[in-house]
């Protein structure tokens, strides 16, 4: 049995507040422990509101995983990716780093996961729409679709949900780029989002910091280029395998 | 395989990272080959921007925790490839019944994986195998065949 996403949130952590590392910030030293500050919800949604009316859009993006070794080392892995998106039904990402080579490709009728170096790929037939995909992805089949959470519709919900704590922590520029810095605390995962001022408040950069893990690992993406005006070509959206590429299973939840 | 690759590739498998936790092996001849036996924590999904990829991560570590084994964890696994095989075409219902009966016309050598569970990375000096245009892996006359766990590739004791 698994316990569905909000039982697990249910299961609430007395988490201290732990904010010593920026608690000399008079906005966030008076927002402590005060719930989620309306200016912060207000970035956000606008945020989310302003990339589901996006139809077409790509993003190109940095992205570090911090690993935590039994000996309690933390050692750093890169990747830089690039997520094309076409609403209502169309998705493709692809990533490059030191982990792993992987492109996901959904064409509206199904969802491909292809690792090129291992020659290998899975096809699996999925749901009309981005949401229905993404949510079968990950109920099915374990597969999180990269930028998913901000590809849906109701992205400001799934990213609120759990959320205890939230402030606008200030101005800051990622990427030469002017961006509201906000930071939020869910049991067991502090999340921290950077969204540029201004009548395009695009998502810049987004750290996952994990709680409940030794060391308390961060993951990190920063978009390096988001193109609301993208041209597609007509391969973007479907895998056709090379030669020599085997298809295998995926294995079911 | 230098170790950095060694290393990459039970990263990349992790995508059961907790169920290594268990698993703590004491010798540790280097660091990296320590990571390997042991196993490392990985402390967020491979994949971009996603928090609720970390409360699936969150999840799967409760289950692990819940679970008083390994051998159950492998036993549920096995559980999941049955379930795979019947969920699976009337192709690759041929493809499992080729590889039953490879694995009834073969000789499992004493200590051999269970039939059903799930590893990260290959032992040393596979061979691929092609058989019924499936490829297998032939280590030590021990068949696995890939299959993606989640976003991550996996191999399958046959």
């Amino acid at each position: 049995m698994k316990p569905t996403l909000r039982r697990r949130f249910a299961t609430a952590l007395s988490v201290s507040c732990a904010m010593a590392a920026i608690a000399g910030l008079p906005a966030v030293a008076s927002a402590q422990s005060a719930g989620i500050a309306p200016e912060a919800k207000q970035i956000l949604k606008a945020s989310t509101d302003f990339l589901a009316s996006q139809q077409r859009f790509s993003a190109d993006t940095r992205n570090t995983l911090e690993v935590v070794l039994k000996s309690g080392q933390k050692i750093e892995f890169n990747s830089t990716g690039r997520q094309s998106v076409q609403r209502p039904d169309k998705l493709r990402a692809d990533r490059t780093g030191d982990l792993v080579e992987q492109v996901f490709v959904y064409d509206g009728k199904s969802l491909t996961l292809y690792n090129p170096q291992d020659k290998v790929y899975a096809q699996v037939a999925a749901p009309a729409t981005l949401e229905g995909m993404l949510d079968f992805a990950r109920t099915k089949y374990d597969i999180v679709a990269p930028a998913g959470d901000l590809v849906y519709k109701d992205a400001y919900d799934i990213l609120m949900d759990g959320v205890t704590e939230g402030v606008v922590v200030g101005k800051a520029v990622i990427e030469g780029v002017l961006c509201d810095h906000l930071a939020f605390r869910a049991p067991q995962v502090d999340w921290q989002i950077w969204i540029q001022e201004g009548s395009q408040p695009l998502p810049r950069k987004i750290v996952i910091t994990t709680l409940d893990l030794p060391n308390a690992p961060q993951f990190s993406v920063t978009v390096t280029r988001w193109n609301l005006k993208p041209t597609f070509d007509a391969g973007t959206f479907t895998f056709t395998p090379a030669a020599g590429v085997q298809k295998i299973d995926f294995v079911p939840n | 395989m230098s170790r950095i690759r060694n290393l990459k590739a039970v990263v990349i498998s992790a995508a059961l990272p907790m169920l290594y936790l268990g698993g703590v092996s004491s010798e540790a001849p280097t660091c990296l080959v320590f990571v390997q036996d042991a196993g490392a924590v990985v402390g967020a999904p491979l994949t971009p921007v996603s928090a609720a990829g970390v409360a699936r991560r969150t999840t799967r570590r409760v289950v692990a925790a819940e679970s008083a084994s390994t051998q159950q964890q492998q036993a549920a696994t096995a559980q999941q490839q049955s379930a795979t095989a019947q969920q699976q075409s009337a192709t690759a219902q041929q493809q499992s019944a080729t590889a039953q009966q490879q694995a009834a016309a073969a000789v499992r050598p004493p200590g051999a994986p269970p039939v059903g569970a799930v590893v990260s990375a290959l032992p040393a000096g596979c061979k691929p195998e092609t058989k019924g245009g499936v490829e297998y892996q032939n280590c030590g006359g021990v068949y696995y065949r890939a299959a993606f766990q989640g976003n991550n590739l996996v191999y399958v004791v046959q």
